[in-house]
């Protein structure tokens, strides 16, 4: 019980500063927008979390969940919608999606869910892609006050939300049934849990999550040059990358992942330019194999070992 | 009238090209059980192989197709040996279905991008002398790189065949396929033929690439498009089938053709998808599965 | 000729098996019996290479098996009739036994040895181009036999040969092994639940209790002793009812 109240107070410390610091100094641009690109990230990898790391189903297009979101936002927020009720819109167009794209996928085994996703992903790049051609962009009045302020803190809420959401879905019923669907869908079955009436829930709150991704990144980027950049799998595989690295089917897995995402990625890109991609392309597979349970269940792996060699040298 | 003979050529054409480019994919998910995601991207890759051989060496595709088979049968090894062999501790075939999604999600990933970056994201194809020429079938035209496409993939398809059904390590490939204990346990050294199927996907892989590149175009990111084709094809066949891959192939290409007289050809993918999801829905085993 | 040194045998945390030591001498046929549970299959899937095992050494003619897979020790001259018979279903009955002879020296004389099998049982002959998945039980436990021995085995080991199978097929194959092993010289260790069966086929038996050695010596001693037939043949149940009175 002690280190469960350490383990908060840790937490509630680092959460203070992460709220108290900007208003106390000027972190610059360049960190306030790591930290608000970090928000997103985890946001997204939660998202995926409970769809993936949580019921174990490969969604490999949540990019479209995120993609119809920032398109939504964007246009409700320009058209002089409030910028909260454009998110949470957004967000609804998520999940509505995920309800038209959930419903025949799930039926079908795993595999063809992942391929069945990552094909309507890409037709959905493909479609948006031909529609919207040329840059869509906000008015100049949206950008005359930009300020990463507000962006940041409507950034951590989110990531407060989210990180609520997945707690407490997971600590609930649809948290039981959506690990018993991981981890034996058979047995799950054959002991009444409804399996295909989970798996759609998950999917759905999953779709809530990568919407609020995507709202918040409408906020923060303004104008898109490229929509296609938006559907990209990229999105599918940072979200898998950061949830694979930090450990799927926990609360701070993802978190984790994110962080060592981010900070990798701008340690990276400033180096190797486009080649980090394919460094994450190792470090994905590698994570993969050898640390099956992520960064999290890395340390479960390492405790063990710490403790050993601690007793042997007594 | 020619009309209708020029859809059905067209259609036989591309619906083999389908069964070539499902035959490898079908061939590790129904022996091995594992999904490879990065399938397209090795098509892809015995193209630009073929590609970099006829620009540079001013070799003919058609005559490469040797050396891209040994190429991409080294890289299908590799593959095993790396990435899938250390699946197979895990005993539950969920469990093993799931990583090798999970893999090879990350193969394709880091060889599209690598390509990506090696020979930019720019559409590559191979022209010769004879790429525009057609020949004169029952009064319709036919491509004569379509044809070369068609005997390709017929031979490829009777070659595997033969392959399986009539040699021993046809046999071994059935068996590993049906029991993989049993097998083990007659002697048979279920890795090494793990190990070398995974090689002949990768061939099988590269010849559809040759085939692409000089038919059509490539590029990096192309591949995921053929994956998809090769999904839709394996489903209309029937899991593990490897037999009826060519017919449930020519099929596809047929019903797309023929809805071209009908419907704009932009509707060739959103049709495939959906003959996808209703035989998925309605015929889970694949077209020919009242057939045993 | 197969030497099992203290073996002990886990799923993952859950031990099955504890220091297991059995010796079965060239040219005879010993049995392992026990109840369902005992253990009995697992030792069968540890000699044959599907399980590993802890601790402890198998060890066939003096080369230790201990690394190799199940393949390797058929290369050895180990083979296995996997419990429930597990033949290949979509092939044939030829295409089974020439699975069989996958190794490279059983490959090169399967023709004489496919003879010798059809003669063993002349039904496999008869049905060689049907499917295996469409015999009867009794025909697809020769199968089974069959393609083990297309591997010209030094050591046979038989998983459960009588489940499923009526008394007289039972009967026909213990008739068939007992020859094999007399005429070939084949080394049969034979895993079993029918207790009566197993010990008049063999020369020699040992008996297994939840993970453990119990018992073991001369098939015909085993059989008569009162351990064996309180336990296993029926006759305890008297007994009891006896001390009750």
């Amino acid at each position: 019980m002690a280190t469960h109240w350490k383990k908060l107070s840790v937490l509630g410390m680092i959460l203070i500063l992460i709220v108290v610091l900007p208003m106390v100094t000027d972190l610059g641009s360049n960190i306030m927008n790591v930290m608000v690109t970090l928000f997103m990230y985890i946001i997204l990898s939660q998202s995926w979390n409970l769809i993936g790391g949580y019921t174990g189903q490969i969604n490999l297009g949540i990019v479209a969940f995120f993609g119809v979101s920032t398109m939504v936002t964007h246009f409700l927020w320009k058209a002089g919608v409030s910028i909260y009720l454009a998110i949470t819109a957004g967000s609804l167009s998520a999940v509505i999606l995920a309800a038209v794209i959930g419903l025949p996928t799930l039926r079908l085994r795993g595999m063809y869910f992942a391929v069945g996703t990552l094909a309507l992903a890409q037709a959905a790049q493909t479609i948006v892609g031909n529609i919207f051609t040329r840059t869509i962009s906000m008015p100049g009045s949206f950008s005359t006050n930009y300020s990463l302020t507000p962006r940041y803190y409507l950034g951590l809420t989110l990531v407060v939300i989210a990180m609520l959401v997945v707690y407490a879905v997971t600590r609930s019923k649809i948290g039981l049934a959506m690990v018993a669907i991981r981890d034996d869908e058979q047995a799950a079955q054959v002991t009444g849990v409804k399996v295909f009436k989970y798996k759609v829930i998950a999917l759905l709150i999953s779709a809530v999550l990568s919407g609020l991704a995507g709202g918040l990144y409408a906020y923060v980027r303004l104008s898109f040059y490229q929509v296609f950049a938006l559907f990209s799998p990229s999105w599918t595989f940072d979200a898998l990358l950061a949830v694979v690295i930090g450990g799927g089917g926990t609360l701070f897995g993802p978190v984790i992942g994110s962080i060592f995402l981010v900070v990798l990625s701008e340690i990276f890109v400033n180096t190797l330019g486009q080649a980090h991609l394919i460094v994450f392309g190792f470090i994905f597979i590698l994570v993969v194999l050898l640390l099956p349970e992520g960064l999290m269940g890395g340390v479960d792996v390492v405790r063990p070992w710490v403790y050993r060699t601690r007793r042997s040298s007594q | 009238m020619n009309a209708v003979i020029q859809t059905v050529l067209i259609g036989i054409a591309i619906g083999a090209l389908y069964a070539l480019v499902a035959l490898g994919f079908g061939l590790i998910m129904g022996v091995m059980k594992f999904v490879n995601i990065a399938h397209g991207s090795f098509i892809i890759i015995g193209g630009y192989v073929a590609y970099w051989l006829f620009t540079l060496l001013g070799i003919d595709p058609y005559l490469s197709i040797p050396a891209v088979m040994l190429v991409m049968f080294a890289m299908g090894l590799i593959l095993y040996r790396l990435l899938f062999s250390p699946l197979l501790k895990y005993p539950r075939a969920e469990m093993r279905l799931d990583k090798s999604l999970l893999i090879t999600f990350g193969v394709m990933w880091i060889l599209d991008n690598t390509v990506t970056l090696l020979w930019t994201p720019d559409t590559r194809s191979i022209v010769t002398s004879y790429t525009g020429s057609t020949i004169d079938i029952l009064g319709a035209k036919l491509g004569f790189t379509g044809l070369a496409g068609l005997i390709l993939a017929f031979l490829v398809a009777v070659i595997l065949h033969i392959l399986i059904t009539r040699t021993y390590f046809g046999k071994h490939v059935r068996a590993a396929t049906q029991d993989s204990g049993a097998a083990s346990l007659s002697g048979v050294n279920v890795q090494r033929t793990y190990l070398i199927s995974c090689g002949i996907a990768a061939a099988v892989a590269g010849v559809a690439g040759v085939v692409i590149v000089s038919s059509y175009s490539i590029t990096p990111s192309g591949g995921l498009n053929w994956l998809l084709t090769a999904m839709v094809v394996i489903v209309l066949a029937g899991e593990g089938n490897i037999t009826y891959i060519l017919p449930a192939g020519l099929i596809l290409g047929l019903v797309q053709s023929i809805s071209t007289l009908f419907v704009s050809s932009a509707y060739q993918e959103p049709i495939a998808l959906i003959i996808f999801i209703l035989v998925l829905m309605f015929k889970p085993k694949g077209l020919f599965a009242s057939r045993g | 000729m197969l030497e099992i040194s203290h073996i002990d045998v886990f799923y993952g945390d859950l031990q099955a098996l504890w220091d297991i030591s059995m010796t079965i001498d060239e040219g005879k046929i010993v049995t392992l019996v026990g109840s369902n549970g005992a253990g009995k299959s697992t030792l069968m899937h540890s000699v044959s290479g599907l399980i590993k095992h802890k601790t402890g050494s198998i060890c066939f003619g003096g080369i230790r098996l201990d690394g190799m897979s199940a393949h390797q020790r058929v290369e050895q001259g180990v083979s296995t009739v996997p419990e429930g018979r597990r033949l290949f279903p979509q092939m044939t009955v030829l295409e089974n036994l020439e699975v069989g002879a996958s190794i490279r020296a059983a490959r090169k004389v399967r023709f004489d040895t496919l003879n010798w099998i059809y003669e063993l049982f002349p039904i496999l002959r008869e049905r060689k181009k049907q499917r295996a998945g469409t015999l009867s039980g009794g025909e697809q436990q020769m199968l089974a036999i069959g393609r083990v021995l297309m591997s010209q085995p030094r050591l046979l080991l038989i998983d459960e040969m009588s489940l499923g199978l009526s008394p007289l097929l039972v009967q026909e194959i213990s008739r068939v092994l007992k020859d094999i092993n007399k005429l070939r010289k084949l080394t049969i260790l034979l895993v079993e639940q029918d207790v009566q069966l197993a010990l008049s086929l063999a020369d020699r038996g040992y008996i297994i209790e939840n993970g453990r050695i119990v018992g073991e010596g001369d098939a015909k001693d085993l059989l008569c002793s009162e351990q064996v037939k309180d336990a296993y043949l029926g006759m305890g149940l008297a007994g009891k009812v006896d001390e009750l009175e």
